[in-house]
């Protein structure tokens, strides 16, 4: 078993291969030729479809009522992994390739996920690491909204995105800000405007990347930084930051 | 453009049973806020926690007295003019302060 990769996000490339199911390679079809050869490189990743219909160089329409037994369909073949990985197996890709069509695009990968599996035996060791880093204390109100929804969500969910260590939402019970208004519960519950302040720990570097987002994503508020010292227990099998 | 601005944060523990004539303490100190015209002030309340008696403070059937955390965020000389106004108002408690740096978002 070959080690796992997780593709990086960032810019790539994405190259995709068009064939017939029925083209040959030595002995078996082509496609599974190719995914073999990009699995045994450590390619990311690939994928291969067939396609419903469609025609090709030799001009002949391909299509599911029109084929014996639905043998002749196009399949397009997928993958996606940075610009050297792609350069370096380009050319045996366009050796193998003797009737079909091979392209590249550039890409940018969002988000590339992989579920931790469990891992058998005792419960991995802990270490403690402690750093110095920054504190961002974010200031606003529980009725401010982003695109229709809670701003706090949105400011959550764009940290996540960003890869932001951690953020912690905290309600106050009362309170003023600029605005000057109090944001005391009121008693028949309507209008509700409380106090909300995220909290997020980052390296200064990341954090400072944090900040400038959600600089962009308030419209009334405060943001307060300050260097605070940090202790991370770590389990010793996931990879530190 | 704005920039960040040198500020201090002060933290302040107190419980809710807390009292300043009459009135719930942390509402008080809400109110000499404002009227000392400091920039904001928000109220959280903790879930549980202990402090200085050693007596753990928590939601119980009747009667609450859980932790109260006040933040307050302003410019040096104004926390340093509402330092004296608190400490006067407190039997016991906590207060801490703590460089920041602070942007104020008004668009």
């Amino acid at each position: 078993m070959m080690d796992t990769r997780m593709l990086p996000r960032g810019v790539a490339k994405k190259v995709t291969i068009y064939l017939n199911e029925d083209t040959q390679h030595h002995l078996g079809p082509l496609y599974e030729s190719i995914l073999t050869y990009l699995m045994h490189k450590g390619v990311a990743g690939a994928t291969a479809t067939r396609a419903f219909a469609g025609f090709g160089g030799h001009n002949v329409l391909h299509t599911p009522k029109m084929e014996a037994l639905a043998e002749h369909l196009p399949i397009r073949v997928e993958f996606i992994d940075s610009a050297e990985k792609v350069e370096e197996v380009l050319p045996t890709l366009y050796d193998m390739v003797t009737d079909g069509l091979i392209e590249v695009q550039d890409t940018h990968v969002v988000k590339s996920a992989m579920k931790e599996k469990p891992l058998p035996g005792p419960k991995p060791a802990r270490f403690r690491e402690a750093a110095k880093a920054k504190l961002m204390q974010i200031f606003f109100g529980e009725a401010d909204r982003w695109h229709e929804e809670p701003l706090y969500d949105a400011i959550v969910k764009k940290l996540r995105m960003m890869e932001i260590a951690g953020a912690t939402v905290h309600r106050g019970v009362d309170g003023y800000g600029a605005k000057g208004h109090s944001h005391k519960k009121s008693f028949f519950h309507v209008s509700r405007d409380l106090p909300v302040m995220i909290s997020v720990i980052e390296s200064a570097e990341k954090l400072g990347l944090a900040a400038a987002a959600v600089e962009e994503m308030l419209d009334d508020g405060l943001i307060v930084i300050s260097d605070v010292d940090i202790v991370r227990l770590v389990h010793a099998n996931l990879p530190t930051s | 453009m704005q920039t960040y601005q040198p500020a201090k944060l002060l933290r302040l523990y107190v419980t809710e049973s807390d009292r300043y004539q009459e009135k719930a303490l942390h509402e008080a100190i809400l109110e000499k806020c404002r009227e000392l015209k400091i920039a904001g002030a928000t109220v959280f309340r903790g879930v549980e926690g202990y402090g200085e008696t050693a007596e753990i403070h928590r939601a119980r059937l009747l009667g609450h007295d859980l932790p109260i955390v006040m933040q307050i965020v302003d410019t040096p000389d104004n926390i340093e003019r509402l330092l004296p106004a608190i400490e006067g108002m407190l039997d016991k408690g906590l207060i801490a302060i703590s460089d920041v740096s602070a942007l104020r978002i008004h668009k």
